[in-house]
């Protein structure tokens, strides 16, 4: 069954890959970069969504049969946690290009050829 | 002894990458050598569980917190596991007893700690038995491999980071979108349990699922399109990282991309799936050699040739059959050595001359005759001339390829080899035709660890029966997916 949230997903990787692939400022491109980890996301999550049910916390009146699917969202969990590092990583090696070449468009900075 | 001690090997780096800062108190030259004592320990362990797995024929799993896989995650340390671990971990001695000479740049605790996570990273997805978490160590890996290369805080250092940093971003999302493919349609994300269900899965979704996947790992295995990064990486990182990247970082990225491929092998779009990666690696090969042939600077050039070495190692796999698995394996481990050599000895002449620009290398014959004989072994081998490891893996490979049908293939591998020796061999002639130099002082270590490894390269050249037996069960570990279902203890659940 195909549920909205495929949509919203599936478009939201294509946004930040467009922006990834066209965008000149380094820090836009970053940007892309999340937003398109924000959409993988998202599909993980709605992979393991069923209509109707629950979180998948064990309280009153909700036991296995109500609740959604617990795996992607620790799944989920771990990739935001993993996207963080990538995106720290990404803007202080930014900040070390801005240091040395003054500039953050990517056409500017292209010493390394061939 | 215990079959779970073997979770040391996952242990042992993480645990001492966090005791860096402490060790740090004791002087600069302390964290050198405490690396070096970290990945000694770590040779010592992979070279028992080598010993183990190789002489028992049986598997170690490890079960993480005693549960049972599909629920657990495991490790799965099978043939191939073993002997990659071990080269992992000799690969990173050595380069860590190179690094005493070779990093002068500050901050060395940071540089240690990533060093040691690089190595976990590679350990973990060589021995993982899951795929998310294989994904989780791919992320490791790459992290360091990203704060590693631009470690020399140079422009273009960053930049080379920067270009890895945005072609693996998109690479890891692209894999983490096969993966939740993979998950959505079978419910589960133990790799045996993948193998297992496979044949029942939608062969569109399967298709799509499996070259998502490709061209995620295709980002840490280099292959076209997708390794623009590489040799930008290579030339910036530091000399004992870009030993490291070269001889186990993409290696692991291959096993895995391989693994799944043959995990899912009964899938029925699956022969779709290996004709996008030979053309993938084919491609690979072509553009990389040519590419080397107009490199200024050695370091990068050899980054190129190891570039379509790797492609060579791609079209091996994607074969689908057991001698093409085989020769692969075979393949791999061989670059490893000789890369390991090369970019050792590159390293070596770069730091003590100053630059790898191919003025350097003149006359390298007559200063630091030990390096530049060791160069020639590499370049000889890495051109696949008899008597040398390489020829007999190469020759596997395109025996493989046209028994697979993929004639073409070979053919285009070829010709591109036949670029290789001119390149090489130019390399060769100007260190030992041209120019004059006094002699230089080598340094013991990195001399004895560039004859172990030319030594070993000959040794292999001329009695390959060995090393040929032991790739042949690794690589049967990656190719008989039942026997793989089989050795994991699945609990009866969801199946």
């Amino acid at each position: 069954m195909i549920s909205v949230y495929y949509f919203g997903a599936i478009s939201l990787i294509l946004i930040g890959l467009y922006a990834v692939l066209v965008k000149k400022n380094l820090l836009k491109m970053l940007i892309g970069l999340s937003i398109m980890e924000t959409g993988v996301n998202l599909l993980l999550v709605s992979v393991g969504y069923v209509a109707g049910r629950s979180a998948p916390i064990l309280s009153e009146g909700i036991g296995p049969n109500q609740a959604v699917d617990p795996i992607p969202q620790a799944l989920v969990l771990t990739a935001i946690v993993i996207g963080v590092a990538t995106t720290a990583m990404a803007l202080s090696v930014a900040m070390i290009l801005h240091e040395k070449y003054g500039t953050l468009n990517v056409e500017e900075i292209r010493r390394l050829r061939g | 002894m215990n079959g779970q001690y073997a979770s040391l090997l996952i242990a042992l780096p993480l645990i001492s990458a966090f005791f860096v800062p402490l060790i740090k108190g004791a002087g600069k030259k302390a964290v050198k050598y405490y690396l070096i004592a970290v990945t000694a320990v770590q040779t010592g362990i992979a070279a028992w569980i080598f010993q183990q797995v190789y002489t028992t024929g049986q598997p170690i799993i490890v079960m993480a917190g005693a549960w049972r896989p599909p629920v657990g995650i495991n490790l799965y340390i099978g043939h191939f596991a073993a002997l990659f671990v071990l080269i992992v971990a000799v690969v990173s001695f050595m380069m860590a007893v190179f690094s005493l000479r070779a990093i002068e740049v500050e901050p060395i605790d940071k540089y240690a700690m990533l060093f040691l996570l690089l190595m976990l990273g590679a350990t973990g997805m060589i021995a993982t038995g899951d795929i998310f978490n294989l994904f989780v160590f791919m992320e490791i890996t790459a992290i360091s491999a990203y704060a590693l290369t631009a470690y020399n805080k140079t422009g273009e250092a960053a930049e080379a980071s920067m270009k890895y940093i945005v072609l693996g971003g998109i690479g890891s999302s692209f894999f983490l979108i096969g993966i939740a493919l993979i998950y959505g349609s079978l419910g589960t994300l133990n790799m045996a349990q993948i193998a297992q269900l496979a044949g029942g899965m939608n062969a569109t979704v399967a298709q799509v699922g499996l070259a998502l996947i490709v061209f995620g790992l295709a980002v840490e295995a280099e292959l076209f399109p997708l390794n623009a990064w590489a040799p930008d990486a290579y030339q910036a990182a530091p000399h004992p990282i870009t030993a490291m990247f070269s001889a186990f970082v993409v290696k692991a990225g291959l096993y895995a991309m391989a693994r799944i491929l043959y995990l899912m092998q009964a899938v029925e779009s699956w022969q779709g799936v290996l004709r996008l990666l030979v053309i993938m690696a084919t491609l690979t090969v072509f553009v990389a050699e040519f590419a080397a042939l107009r490199q200024r600077n050695v370091k990068r050039m050899i980054a190129y040739s190891s570039i379509a070495q790797i492609g060579l190692i791609g079209l091996a796999f994607a074969l689908g059959t057991q001698s093409g698995v085989d020769a692969g394996v075979f393949h791999m481990v061989n670059h490893a050595i000789v890369k390991a050599l090369l970019f050792l000895a590159v390293g070596h002449v770069a730091v003590t001359l100053g630059g790898a620009e191919m003025e350097r290398f003149e006359g390298l014959g007559k200063r630091m005759p030990l390096t530049a004989f060791a160069i020639t072994v590499g370049a000889v081998a890495a051109v696949g001339i008899p008597l040398f490891n390489i020829f007999w893996s190469k020759l596997r490979i395109l025996l493989a390829a046209i028994g697979a049908d993929y004639a073409w293939a070979a053919a285009v591998v070829l010709t591109a080899s036949v670029v290789e020796a001119v390149y090489y061999f130019r390399l060769i002639h100007r260190m030992w035709f041209a120019g004059e130099g006094e002699r230089i002082n080598e340094g013991l270590a990195v001399s004895l660890m560039l004859l172990f490894l030319a030594a070993l390269v000959i040794v292999i050249g001329v009695y390959p029966d060995y090393a040929w037996s032991i790739a042949q069960k690794a690589g049967n570990d990656i190719f008989n997916v039942a026997q793989y279902i089989k050795n994991v203890p699945l609990m009866g659940v969801g199946a």
